[in-house]
Order: structure tokens, then C-alpha cells, then sequence
């Protein structure tokens, strides 16, 4: 037994006997004290222990099913679907092939081999990797498929573990790519809609509410399935396309080749295939821009008379000089500059017209700025500052050179041509029916219509035969442009062909435009490279597949009013 | 118990004495807890080590399952023979191990070792002692008895004496640093000050000089400001207590069942500072506040209890031990349901370690045997007349 110490400091203190000067009351009155404040710290306590527990039942509680099971996962990303329901994009729960390298019974290599038999798209070098990383936990494979993941199961390693992760998928695969985009290893959008549209698409509140597009899948389809047909004939580099609504600015298809599986993008966003030419890529277009050269001066008044005639006659502008491809040696009459193409006849107008006046379409057309669309991909366009807007560029440009634009203003710009005169900005998102963008006049009523009339005859007459869809009335115009040579200058054999173009030409409901990069020619369809012959083709392959599914009835016997250019133009013989 | 549920009142056996003295009711709490404990640590042992093992150590999944059973045999063993001494032997062993605790705490930053960039240990053989981990209940008896003293001469200036003890050991822990610790022993003593009659002016002075302390330390020190902000921010290194509170959104009401957790994977340190968040994932919300509930019964009955004492040490010492426990439960709960800055405390004989084990241990057998009494002697002046 230790040595009994006082019992306190006071029965200590040398002189004093406690019980003699201790006086019961004070110590009494002190235990009083003690007693109450003891009480009320642990009321203090219940109190907290309850807070606690309202924790808790919060916790608990308040977390949806749906988070409580998967807590640490990324947020449920809303799917994205076309203009009639068909589901474009999608996240569902995948299966993650894990591994506890430390747990593994048995023989690594074997077991390699065995996943690798289940997994054959996963390299075998990377499985025995991960079978001998040095760390607690490591993944495998990702986007493990159901019947994989029960195989895997089957092999009874203790060490394999398979987990649930969110997993975007694309149905289509290479559906729309370009225009979709993807998302990343972290379940973040990394191109296209899924980019541009990131917050909306996770936002908890509006994640079960689909988000809906204005792309039309079986018109989307179409298109890429026609040009990738054209492309390999033409053995081509690359081709482009997109459909649009002339009277709302929605986007129907929007097509670029070579394209990717947005369920594997793989490798990073500078390659060839995640280019998106029809948003990204900015081209020199060519005589497709004539026809808006033609409306440009009708719409100013330089242009007085669609009987008025044009030199073709080769022209000087300072080192340049201007001439035909096929010089006709004779005046031209405007629908004739068209139907034949004429650069000397579209510069002689742009050239009436004025530079001051030219950008001033250009502009109120879009095609100085880039393209208002709503994902993030967007090309600046080139052309010549204020200052550097001479002689030159007024007529290079007036049929098509000098600047470059995307083929989606192209294509923006043809729907204000034929729709009547309203340029309404382009958009991927599905309007209310009958409720386009908001749209600015640029063109008159008439003026539009001369352009039907003359863009139908262009087609007819002229170098857009082969584009021409029986029935459906199709009208455009061909571009041919030599693509540039990366030092500077251009390299004549090698050709940005263009079909610009609407239908039907009576009541113009949508506008196609379609493009190859460095068509070779096909030789079974006599080897050459001009747009006529390169991508016309595809862009009637299109129209006769698309028009039955958007409901344009073909009929022969209906024309647009060609009357304003009656007896203007030579008819060919058929 | 077979033994002891055999003896007899009038047996006047050491065994005898001490079962019909103990706080019976207290004891029966404090095992259910202990169980409740290696439960929780069986089910937090696989994660811990899964997450501790390298190619080079492979730890089983229950190895800290074993090591648990172990201080649990021991800290029950300390428990019981401490709860046998003698009030006075107690006291006096705790003021002798008092000294040598705050030696030992005196010669950390000389002999202890590093880990992540704060010195707390002492490297034994087979065993890192934490001082400070074995000086708290013993502070807290020596605290007690040194402010019993005003109760019979209230002009002892023991206060200031204390509170000088109590600087010491603060300036110590600073030292360390250990910032948690310092502020739980602060709090413990300003709480034992009041009991002694501390006037409240003086309390809520001292909870000002607190924050006062909290402020400096987070302008002086990027450990506690990092802390603090990502508590209040919710940015910064949160990690770790998202993970708790996974799990406990894992766990729902009534868990996913012993074994069938899987965000416990996730946690950091699920057997030692998260094993509050590793029972709310496998055994549910109602399970976990049924834990938080047994700590506060604990408290309860020992101040229950202690209403009925007569004797200012037994007061200040039971309530002083039973805070330290009872805040140093609440402080790992509330970190855990990210109620609290992130802070590296234990949950009293629920966590693993070897040193908050033992020092729990003693802590309770301490207050066992302070409170040793017999239980049919009524001393509480409200339960009965007061003499003339």
C-alpha cells in the first residue's frame, strides 16, 4: 500500500487541522455549486449527442437511392437524343475490371492469359502489368461488358474485383461524332455538344430530362453514309456535309470524314479524324459563292436588269489576271454568268458593287464572323482586314476567293438565299415547331427568288447536272477551289471541291451543302476533279434518300416560277 | 463473473469488497463498449489493411482485428487491476505517474520520432508510446486534486497553480506540435476550473482565450489554417472526410451488413480516426447513434453518480475523466460526420492503437476506483436531510 497523502492541498498546509477551521456550509455551498454546473454540462452533452444524431438520420436519410449506392461516382449525366426521340447519347452503369495485385493466388501469368482470352481487346502486355503493379489497387480494363464481366467472375480470383462505374454510351457509334463529341477517362465532355452543353448536361435537377437536338439520325445517317461512298470512289482525303433547315437555322445533319467512335475516341483531339470540318474548318469555297454575289448587286441596285451582259473577256486587277475556265467568247447574261460560271462576269459585278457594300452582306450574312453555334469547335473565318479590302479582293472574292469560311456559313448563307431573304443563325438545338431563331432580312422577297430560279437553272444548264435528284427540284451550285499549298500560293492539282445547294426549288425547305478535300477523280466515271464530277453525285444521292424521309414528294411535273429568266439563257438539248 | 456473482455481502474478501463497491452499472457499459469496439474494428480491418499493404508487406485482412484483441486483453486487465487500488493508492500512483507522464511528454521533441512532420511518439520496443495519451487521465487527477483544495479553503490560490500546469503541458504540446490535444486538455481543465467554483465571468473569459489560441495557431501554423479552411470552405484537402461521408450515405438507416461495405475501401484510416464512418456504412445510422447513445449513458450514470459525492476530489476527477472521454468521443463522431475540422483524435476503446487503448483503460479504471463507494450509503444533501 502506498503512503496515504492528504487527502487535499488544505489538510496539507502545515498548522492547520482541517476539521477546525473547515466550515460544512462553505464546502457544501462549493459541492452546491459543482452539483449544478455538473448537471448543466451534461444536458450540454445530451444535447450534442443529439445533434449527432440528427447527422446522422441526414446522412441516412436525405441522399437519394441512387447516391447512396454509388456515392463516390461522378454525376448522372442527362442523355442527349435527336429532334425525334432516337437516343444519341447515353450513360448507363458499366463494369470496371479492378485487380488487388497484392491478393492474387496462384499464377500471374496464367491468369494474365485467361483475362486476356475474356478481354482479347485489351493488350496482353497491359493485363500483366497491372497483375504486377506495385500498389493496393489498380484497374485493368474499364467499360467491361455483362457477359465479360460474368466469365471474369467465373475465374474465382479472389483478387479480381469488379465495380459499377458510370459510363456514357453512343449508340451509333460514329453517329455524328464531330458533332456530339465525347466524353473523357473522368466522365467530362471533351468536344462537341457533350463540351459545350457540359453544365446543362450535369445539372442534378435536369438530369432525367433528355437533351434534344435539332439532328434528325436517319437524315444524319444518309449523309455520312453518301459522302464516305463518295469519299472512297474519289479517294479523297476528306469530305464534309450538313443539312439545314431554310427557314429555322436548325441544323439536320452535320457530317465530317474521316470520323471516330465517340465510345473509343482514343489518342487526342488533334487528329485528323476529331477534326470537325464543318464547324472547325475554313476553306476558299469558290464559284459557290457567286449566286450571293449575284443577289448581293440585284439587292443594291448595281445589278439593274437580269438581261444585262457580261464581258468574259480575260481582266487584269494589278499581277493577277482573271479568266474562265471555259471561255465562251461571247457576252453572258447573268443567269448565263451562273449556269456557265463565269469568275471575269462575278467580279465585273462584284465590282459594280463596291467593296464597302460587299462587306457589308458579308457581314450581315455571318460570314466574317464565325459561326453562331452553339458548340465550342468554331473556325475564325479569313478574309482581308478593312484596311487590305482593295481592287483585288473586291473581285477575287466575288467568286469565291480570298476568303475562307466553314461550309456551315455556306450553308446559312444559301438558306437566307433561298428562304426568302432571312438569315437566321444556325443551331443545333430543336426549335419549338414554327419558331425559327430570330432571323434578319438581307435579301428581298425578289430577289430570293430570282436566285431560286437562277440556282435551279444552274443545276439544269449548267455544271450542277449530276446533282440534280429527279423530282425533287433540286438547285445549287458547284464550287471548285485549288486547296492552298502550306508554304503559301495554290497547288493546281489538288481541288476543295463544294455542292451548295437547296430543294425543293419551289418551296426551298432545306439546304445541303457537301464538300470533298483533294477528290483524285474516279476513273470509272472519267477521272475528273472538279466539283461537277466529284461531289454533285452525292449530294442527288443524298436529296433521293433524305426527301422521302422528311416528306418531299417527288414530282416531275412541278418547276420553280422561271419566268423572270425566261429567254435569258440557252436551253441545253436533251 | 461466475466467481464474483457467488460472493456474498458479508464477505470481506479484496474481491468481495471491490465487486460490492465498483460501479457495477459503469463496468457493464464500459465492456458493452469494448465489445461494441472490436466489432468495429473487425470491420474495419480489412480496409485498413488493403490500404496499408505494399508488394513488400502483405498485411491479412484481420491483422489489426488480432492486435485489437490483444489491447483489448490488456486495456481490460489495466482497467480492472486499477479499479481495484485503494481511492488513496490511486490517487497517489496517478500523481506519481502524473510527473513522470509530463517527464516523459518533457523528452519527445529530444528522443521521439517523426511522423508526418509532427513528433508525438516514443519508439519502445515493439510498442510507440504516445505521452500525451497517458498524461491526459492523469493530468486530469492531478488537476482534480489540486482544485479540490478550494472547496474547503477557497483562498488557495490552486487555480492559478493549475492553470500553470496546465500552460506547461500546453507549451509542450505546442512544441510537438499536437494542437488537438492541447485543446482538449484546455477545455477538460477550464471545465474542472468551474466545478471548483471558477466565476463564470472567468469561464467565458477563458473559452474567449481559446479562440484567441485557435486564431493564433491558424495564422502560425499552415497545418491547422489548411484544416480549418478546408472545414469551412469545403475545399482544400477534403478528401478524406468525403469518404466518411460516403459511407455513411452508403450505410443508409440500417447499413449494408457486416462484411458488405465498400466505401470503407475508400477511407484513409478506417481502423483508427474513420471507424466511426466504417460502423455508419456496414451497421447503419440507428446502429451508429445507438454508439453515440452508450457514450452518453456512460456519462450519464458517472455523473449520476457523482451528484451523490461528497468528496470534491471524487467530483472533480470523475467529472474531469468522464469529460475527456465523453469530448474525446464527441470530437472523433463530429469530425466524422464533418461536423468539426478534420483532427486527429480517437474514438475512446472503439479505435485502434495501443496507447489511446491502455491510456482509455486507465483513464476508466481510475474512475472506478475513484468512485468505489458503498452504494447503500446515500451522500447527496437533495436525496436526503441535511445534518444541522
Amino acid at each position: 500500500m502506498p503512503p496515504a497523502w492528504p487527502a487535499t492541498l488544505a489538510e496539507a498546509r502545515p498548522g492547520s487541522r482541517a476539521p477546525s477551521v473547515r466550515l460544512p456550509g462553505a464546502r457544501q455551498a462549493a459541492l452546491g455549486v459543482a452539483r449544478q454546473r455538473l448537471v448543466i454540462g451534461l444536458l450540454a452533452f445530451c444535447a450534442l449527442i443529439l445533434l449527432l444524431g440528427a447527422r446522422l438520420v441526414e446522412l441516412a436519410v436525405a441522399a437519394p437511392p441512387a447516391a447512396r449506392a454509388h456515392a463516390a461516382a461522378a454525376p448522372a449525366r442527362a442523355d442527349i437524343i435527336d429532334r425525334n426521340g432516337v437516343v444519341l447519347a447515353t450513360s448507363y452503369r458499366a463494369m470496371a475490371l479492378g485487380v488487388r495485385p497484392h491478393d492474387v493466388i496462384g499464377d500471374r501469368e496464367a491468369l494474365a492469359l485467361a483475362i486476356h482470352a475474356i478481354l482479347p481487346r485489351r493488350p496482353l502486355e497491359a493485363i500483366r502489368a497491372a497483375l504486377h503493379h506495385d500498389a493496393p489497387f489498380t484497374f485493368i480494363a474499364r467499360r467491361v461488358m455483362p457477359d465479360e464481366a460474368e466469365a471474369l467472375r467465373a475465374l474465382g480470383q479472389p483478387a479480381l474485383v469488379l465495380e459499377r462505374e458510370p459510363e456514357r454510351l453512343y449508340p451509333h457509334g460514329a453517329l455524328a461524332a464531330h458533332l456530339l463529341g465525347f466524353t473523357g477517362i473522368d466522365g467530362e465532355g471533351a468536344m462537341g455538344v457533350e463540351r459545350a452543353f457540359e453544365e446543362r448536361l450535369t445539372d442534378p435537377r435536369r438530369s432525367s430530362e433528355p437533351l434534344v437536338l435539332s439532328i434528325d439520325a436517319r437524315v444524319q445517317q444518309v449523309l455520312e453514309s453518301e459522302l464516305a461512298r463518295q469519299k472512297e470512289r474519289q479517294s479523297a482525303e476528306a469530305a464534309a456535309g450538313v443539312v439545314m433547315d431554310a427557314e429555322t437555322g436548325e441544323v439536320l445533319a452535320l457530317a465530317s470524314l474521316p470520323a471516330f467512335d465517340a465510345n473509343a475516341p482514343g489518342g487526342l483531339a488533334g487528329l485528323p479524324s476529331h477534326m470537325n470540318r464543318i464547324t472547325l474548318g475554313v476553306y476558299e469555297l469558290g464559284s459557290t459563292l457567286k449566286p450571293l454575289t449575284v443577289a448581293m448587286g440585284m439587292e443594291a441596285g448595281t445589278i439593274r436588269s437580269l438581261a444585262e451582259t457580261y464581258p468574259t473577256s480575260g481582266l487584269r486587277v494589278g499581277r493577277h489576271s482573271i479568266r474562265d475556265l471555259h471561255p465562251k467568247g461571247r457576252p453572258l447574261t447573268v443567269p448565263e454568268v451562273l449556269i456557265f460560271s463565269s469568275n471575269v462576269g462575278t467580279a465585273k459585278m462584284a465590282e459594280a458593287l463596291g467593296a464597302e457594300r460587299q462587306r457589308m452582306f458579308l457581314r450581315r450574312l455571318g460570314l466574317l464572323d464565325p459561326v453562331p453555334i452553339e458548340i465550342l469547335e468554331k473556325g475564325r473565318t479569313l478574309h482581308p482586314s478593312e484596311a487590305s479590302w482593295g481592287l483585288a479582293s473586291l473581285l477575287t472574292i466575288g467568286f469565291g476567293h480570298g476568303i475562307a469560311v466553314t461550309p456551315l456559313h455556306l450553308a446559312s448563307a444559301y438558306a437566307t438565299l433561298v428562304n426568302g431573304g432571312v438569315h437566321h443563325p444556325a443551331t443545333i438545338l430543336r426549335r419549338p415547331a414554327g419558331r425559327a431563331v430570330p432571323g434578319e432580312r438581307v435579301f428581298s422577297e425578289e430577289v430570293s427568288a430570282a436566285a431560286r430560279a437562277m440556282l435551279r437553272v444552274a443545276v439544269t444548264e449548267g455544271t450542277g447536272r449530276r446533282a440534280d435528284a429527279p423530282g425533287y427540284r433540286v438547285g445549287g451550285k458547284t464550287g471548285t477551289a485549288e486547296k492552298p499549298r502550306p508554304g503559301g500560293g495554290y497547288d493546281r492539282g489538288r481541288n476543295i471541291t463544294t455542292f451548295a445547294g437547296a430543294f425543293p426549288m419551289d418551296a426551298p425547305r432545306y439546304v445541303v451543302v457537301v464538300m470533298l478535300d483533294d477528290p483524285r477523280g474516279d476513273p470509272e466515271a472519267g477521272g475528273g476533279r472538279t466539283a461537277g464530277a466529284t461531289i454533285a453525285p452525292a449530294f442527288r444521292n443524298v436529296v433521293l434518300r433524305i426527301a422521302p424521309v422528311l416528306g418531299v414528294r417527288p414530282d416531275p411535273a412541278r418547276e420553280p416560277d422561271l419566268s423572270m429568266i425566261a429567254g435569258l439563257y440557252q436551253e441545253r438539248r436533251r | 463473473m461466475g466467481d464474483l456473482l457467488r460472493l456474498g455481502r458479508a464477505d470481506r474478501s479484496f474481491l468481495a469488497r471491490w465487486f460490492w463497491t465498483v460501479d457495477r452499472p459503469l463496468l457493464f457499459l464500459l465492456l458493452a463498449l469494448m465489445g461494441f469496439g472490436l466489432i468495429a474494428v473487425a470491420a474495419a480491418s480489412p480496409a485498413a489493411a488493403l490500404r496499408l499493404s505494399d508488394a513488400a508487406t502483405r498485411i491479412p485482412p484481420l491483422f489489426f482485428l488480432e492486435r485489437q484483441l490483444l489491447w483489448a486483453a490488456l486495456g481490460l486487465a489495466l482497467m480492472l487491476a486499477v479499479s481495484m487500488l485503494e481511492k488513496r493508492a490511486a490517487r497517489t500512483l496517478a500523481l506519481a505517474g502524473a510527473l513522470l507522464a509530463l517527464v516523459a511528454l518533457a523528452a519527445v521533441p529530444f528522443i521521439g520520432t517523426d511522423v508526418n512532420g509532427a513528433t508525438r511518439w516514443i519508439q519502445l520496443p515493439g510498442f510507440q508510446l504516445q505521452p500525451v495519451e497517458l498524461l491526459k487521465p492523469l493530468f486530469v487527477v492531478l488537476s482534480a486534486w489540486l482544485l479540490a483544495a478550494r472547496f474547503d479553503d477557497p483562498s488557495l490560490p490552486v487555480i492559478p497553480l493549475s492553470a500553470g500546469l496546465l500552460a506547461l503541458v500546453v507549451g509542450l504540446l505546442a512544441l510537438q506540435p499536437d494542437f488537438g490535444q492541447a485543446a482538449l486538455l484546455m477545455a477538460v481543465w477550464l471545465a474542472m476550473a468551474a466545478l471548483a467554483g471558477l466565476p463564470l465571468l472567468l469561464v467565458f473569459g477563458g473559452l474567449g482565450l481559446g479562440l484567441v489560441g485557435l486564431a493564433l495557431a491558424y495564422v502560425t501554423s499552415p497545418h491547422v489554417a489548411r484544416r480549418i479552411d478546408g472545414f469551412l470552405h469545403g475545399e482544400g484537402d477534403t478528401y478524406q472526410v468525403d469518404r466518411a461521408l460516403d459511407c455513411f450515405r452508403a450505410g443508409g438507416l440500417f447499413g449494408t451488413g457486416p462484411g458488405d461495405g465498400t466505401a470503407k475501401f475508400r477511407l484513409p484510416e478506417a481502423h483508427t480516426d474513420y471507424v466511426f464512418a466504417v460502423i455508419g456504412e456496414e451497421f447503419g445510422a440507428i446502429a451508429a447513434f445507438a454508439l453515440a447513445l452508450l457514450y452518453l449513458v456512460i456519462i450519464l450514470r458517472v455523473v449520476l453518480q457523482l451528484v451523490e459525492e461528497d468528496d470534491p476530489f471524487t467530483l472533480l476527477a470523475g467529472a474531469g475523466l468522464a469529460l475527456q472521454f465523453g469530448a474525446q468521443a464527441f470530437i472523433n463522431m463530429s469530425v466524422n460526420l464533418a461536423l468539426a475540422p478534420s483532427k486527429g483524435m480517437t474514438l475512446p476503446f472503439v479505435s485502434h492503437g495501443g496507447s489511446s487503448y491502455l491510456a482509455t483503460a486507465l483513464g476508466m479504471g481510475l474512475l472506478l476506483a475513484f468512485t468505489r463507494r458503498n452504494r447503500h450509503v446515500q451522500a447527496s444533501p437533495y436525496l436526503r436531510a441535511q445534518p444541522a
